[in-house]
């Protein structure tokens, strides 16, 4: 036992929080255990693994004296621990340990005992940062694998749901659990999905966005191919639909593949408030989009190339607020979007209390200032308001971010070529959107290739009794949502609809 | 995941029909007018029927091979040499059509939109987006296609329907004329607008359903038949046959009399102008896309972005050539009585050459 125990802690080498404790097993066998403190619950390893191995009870019998059996009798009668394991090989102890196993050695026994005693300080569930709702679920992932996972499973009490872990990261060994519904979701998107994590080698994997770079199908995209989520309630919904969440140990997002465009402006807002309400707010996050995306550009060239296209007193009313700038048009959009893109990096950078008196300071007092200055004329102002406030409608912060910057481009092509430049840029986008695929399914699906059914949940959220199937494009191996002959009408007011999970 | 034939029907028809729907739509009408005066419409529907037969000829002879385009199986009919020249002067006319369409864009969008940015600017930049995308696939090619379809249809829908309470019926009249030498040359010319139909050999082996590709091009032709048969009826019926002779883009024209909400857009030129563009980029993608693919297929190559990339500043030149814009509409009728001898006689061809192996191959049997 001397020898595999200098073994071992000269494998794991010099640490603060590696605990060795010697002990004698019963008063008799020389034992000892290594772990880290700072990764197990002290209080567990000391009331239900070293008090019974130490205290020689009256009551219990002596140990079996065939070393063999030593082992299998302290787990099957003495320690009080959930998850171990007998382990004859000493190359697998010191991973075993840094993962917060505890690991006792006994004196003539060759193999020693590992037991999961891992806890780790935690933040509890809380709301959502990035996703908030009026109404729906107010629980968040946290950063431990463990809790996700329940959280998820919560939802989805089905013996269905189908979770695979495997260590990820030559270093880090992060824990990445790859999550389907048997039954519902394609097993060649299973199988894709799992092949495109096994392909990854890095030393580290320190989020879950490190995995969606390795994974999406086009890098150079500015559109994200992969959605990610910190709502467990939503990933729950993207697995009954087909799709399969990837989960990482340490990242409170989960990522959903595959990704389509229509997703990143739809929330959980959209389905559990109803459909006329959804349908309409739907609709409202496209015009913003339209807004972040066009609005600046539009502006430029009509300005400056256009303007008998505006009714003659506004375009009056236009060119005479204009009078004092001395820049083109372009320049003057270009400023203040740059100027309005840096105060809001500034505002997400800085603590909240500081945040808030920011925007004031940068919106109010130099909004105004730069008007008074004539270094812009205020329906730029304006319309630069419009596009930031538009650009935050949109609830996915990835696919915001993508809008935001293919902005500027357009922007650029509209000082150069007018319309006929936004129209080139838009072509592009438009071009390089339907030629993007996530995993296999085209980016603009449904609009294109085009599925009627599946369009009624795109632009418009169709009442949840219409949308009997579930999408086709993910080839789900059980297309319906509901068994087989169960009603799904409104009947007397009342919505009967069937549950999904028995039959 | 992907499948090899995967484009539906419905999904040719919309690349057959907003192929077609380009460049044309401006001028369009004053062909018409010149042709038959008010009885215009009526020229533009004969013109339609021309090309769907035409347009016949060549799918009827196509679906009967539906693993492969007309390039694989014109050699085996006609034998490689043959084949090969073929083939060299459908390359060389649309290399042609492409260059001259962005020619005719280049002088519309020149002259009526930005008068003082250059036209080659202009058309470099729409060659380039237009090139530029001919590196993908077939199937997302359909894709592009069947995207833009409803935003042309419907945007040139709305201006024509906002307009057409501005129609006399009486320019409209009278309806019929004679079948004179005129009248047919002017349905010829309408025919040519429909040339482009001609994708459809590289769609079949995609398509879920080859048999359907007659049907696909019916719908097709139909669609931008009754498009280009609305715009022929409102601007004759707004100006009158002899104003329209008059005006070098008369739905240009018939778009700016035309106001919307009360004068809150009180031109809709403009607007139309920029959906236009999108109608002109899916003209010039199809035939910028089967010139590529010809010369792919003809040099051999293994992907198209050589082709495509070699193709631009031949297609520029072309497109340069033209001195003032009556040579180009000069330049461009006279391709398109070529394309009007080339196209159906070579499928005229082909199909009697099909014939008589066929007999041949019943005799030895």
């Amino acid at each position: 036992m001397k020898q595999d125990l200098q073994e071992l802690l000269a494998r794991l080498g010099e640490n603060g929080d590696l605990v060795v404790r010697e002990f004698r097993l019963r008063g008799t066998h020389p034992a000892a255990m290594v772990f880290f403190s700072s990764l197990v619950n002290l209080e567990q390893v000391r009331e239900h693994v070293l008090k019974p191995l130490i205290a020689p009870y009256p009551v219990q019998p002596e140990l079996p004296g065939d070393s063999g059996s030593i082992i299998h009798y302290l787990w099957s009668t003495v320690v009080e621990v959930t998850q171990g394991t007998a382990c004859a090989d000493l190359a697998e102890l010191p991973p075993a340990a840094v993962k917060g196993e505890l690991i006792l050695l006994i004196d003539g026994v060759p193999e020693a005992l590992r037991m999961e005693m891992r806890q780790i300080e935690m933040r509890g569930v809380e709301q959502p940062q990035t996703e908030q709702v009026i109404r729906g679920p107010r629980e968040g992932y946290v950063e431990k694998l463990e809790n996700n996972l329940s959280l998820l499973r919560y939802r989805l009490q089905s013996t269905d749901l189908r979770i695979e872990t495997s260590p990820l990261g030559t270093r880090t060994q992060s824990r990445v659990a790859l999550c389907y519904i048997d039954g519902i979701a394609d097993s060649s998107l299973v199988a894709e999905a799992m092949r495109r994590i096994s392909l990854i080698h890095t030393d580290g994997i320190l989020d879950a966005g490190y995995i969606e770079q390795f994974i999406e199908d086009q890098p150079l995209s500015p559109f994200p191919q992969v959605q990610s989520t910190e709502r467990p309630d939503k990933t729950a919904a993207a697995l009954l639909e087909g799709r399969v969440a990837v989960l990482v140990d340490g990242s409170p997002f989960a990522l959903i593949v595959p990704a389509l465009f229509n997703q990143f402006f739809q929330t959980v807002d959209d389905y559990t408030e109803r459909f006329i309400m959804g349908s309409l707010i739907r609709m409202i996050r496209l015009i913003a989009l339209a807004f972040s995306l066009f609005f600046p550009a539009l502006y430029v060239s009509v300005i400056s190339f256009n303007p008998e296209l505006l009714p003659t007193d506004f375009a009056v009313a236009i060119s005479g607020g204009r009078a004092g700038v001395p820049f083109p048009a372009v320049l003057e959009v270009l400023i203040m979007e740059v100027s309005m893109e840096v105060l809001r990096e500034a505002t997400i950078r800085l603590p909240q209390m500081i945040g808030g008196a920011l925007s004031i300071v940068g919106v109010l007092v130099i909004g105004q200032a730069a008007v008074g200055a004539g270094l812009a004329s205020p329906i730029t102002v304006v319309i630069v308001a419009l596009t930031t406030i538009g650009s935050f409608a949109t609830p996915a912060y990835n696919a915001a971010i993508a809008l935001r910057m293919l902005r500027f481009p357009l922007i650029i092509l509209a000082g150069m070529f007018g319309l006929y430049g936004v129209m080139i840029g838009t072509i592009l986008i438009l071009n390089h959107l339907l030629y993007l695929e996530s995993f296999g399914v085209p980016y603009m699906t449904p609009y294109i290739p085009g599925n009627w059914r599946d369009l009624r949940d795109t632009l418009v959220r169709a009442p949840l009794w219409w949308m009997r199937r579930r999408p086709s494009f993910l080839h789900p191996r059980d297309p319906d949502r509901l068994s087989a002959g169960v009603p799904s009408r409104k009947v007397d007011g009342i919505l009967r609809q069937g549950d999904g999970t028995d039959d | 995941m992907t499948k090899p034939r995967q484009i539906t029907t419905l999904r040719a028809a919309a690349v057959i029909s907003s192929t077609i729907i380009g460049v044309g739509i401006l001028s369009f009408p004053r062909y018409m007018a010149e042709a038959g005066g008010s009885s215009a419409p009526l020229i533009a529907l004969t013109g339609v029927l021309i090309s769907f037969i035409s347009y016949w000829l060549l799918a009827s002879l196509c679906q009967r091979f539906p693993g492969e385009t007309l390039f694989g199986f014109s050699r085996r009919l006609l034998g490689a040499p043959l084949a090969t020249l073929f083939t060299i002067l459908i390359l060389l006319m649309f290399i042609a059509l492409t260059g001259l369409t962005v020619r005719q864009f280049g002088d519309v969008a020149t002259t009526v939109l930005y008068k003082k940015t250059p036209i080659e600017a202009t058309i470099i930049l729409m060659l380039l987006i237009g090139m530029l995308s001919t590196r993908r696939s077939v199937v997302k090619f359909s894709y592009i296609h069947f995207f833009y379809l409803p935003l042309i249809v419907g945007s040139i829908l709305v201006t024509v329907l906002i307009s057409l309470k501005n129609v006399e019926l009486l320019n409209l009249q009278p309806v019929l004329m004679p079948p004179s030498p005129r009248f047919w040359n002017g349905a010829r010319q309408a025919s040519y607008l429909f040339q482009s139909s001609f994708i459809i050999v590289l769609l079949i082996p995609f398509m879920e359903k080859p048999g359907h590709a007659v049907r696909a091009g019916a719908l097709a032709i139909f669609m931008s038949g009754v498009i280009y048969m609305l715009i022929v009826i409102a601007s004759v019926g707004m100006f009158g046959a002899e104003e329209t002779k008059l005006l070098i883009y008369p739905t240009l024209e018939m778009a700016r009399s035309s106001a919307f909400g009360e004068g809150f857009l009180e031109r809709l030129d403009a607007l139309f102008i920029i959906i236009w563009v999108i109608s002109v980029f899916t003209t010039i993608y199809t035939t910028g896309y089967l010139s590529a693919y010809l010369l792919q297929k003809l040099l051999r190559l293994r992907d198209r972005r050589m082709a495509s990339s070699a193709l631009l500043p031949v297609m520029f030149i072309v497109s340069m050539l033209p001195s003032n814009v009556f040579e180009t509409y000069r330049w461009s009728l006279h391709l398109g009585q070529a394309g009007m001898i080339l196209i159906p006689g070579y499928s005229l061809l082909l199909w009697g050459v099909h014939l008589v192996r066929g007999y041949r191959k019943k005799e030895s049997s």
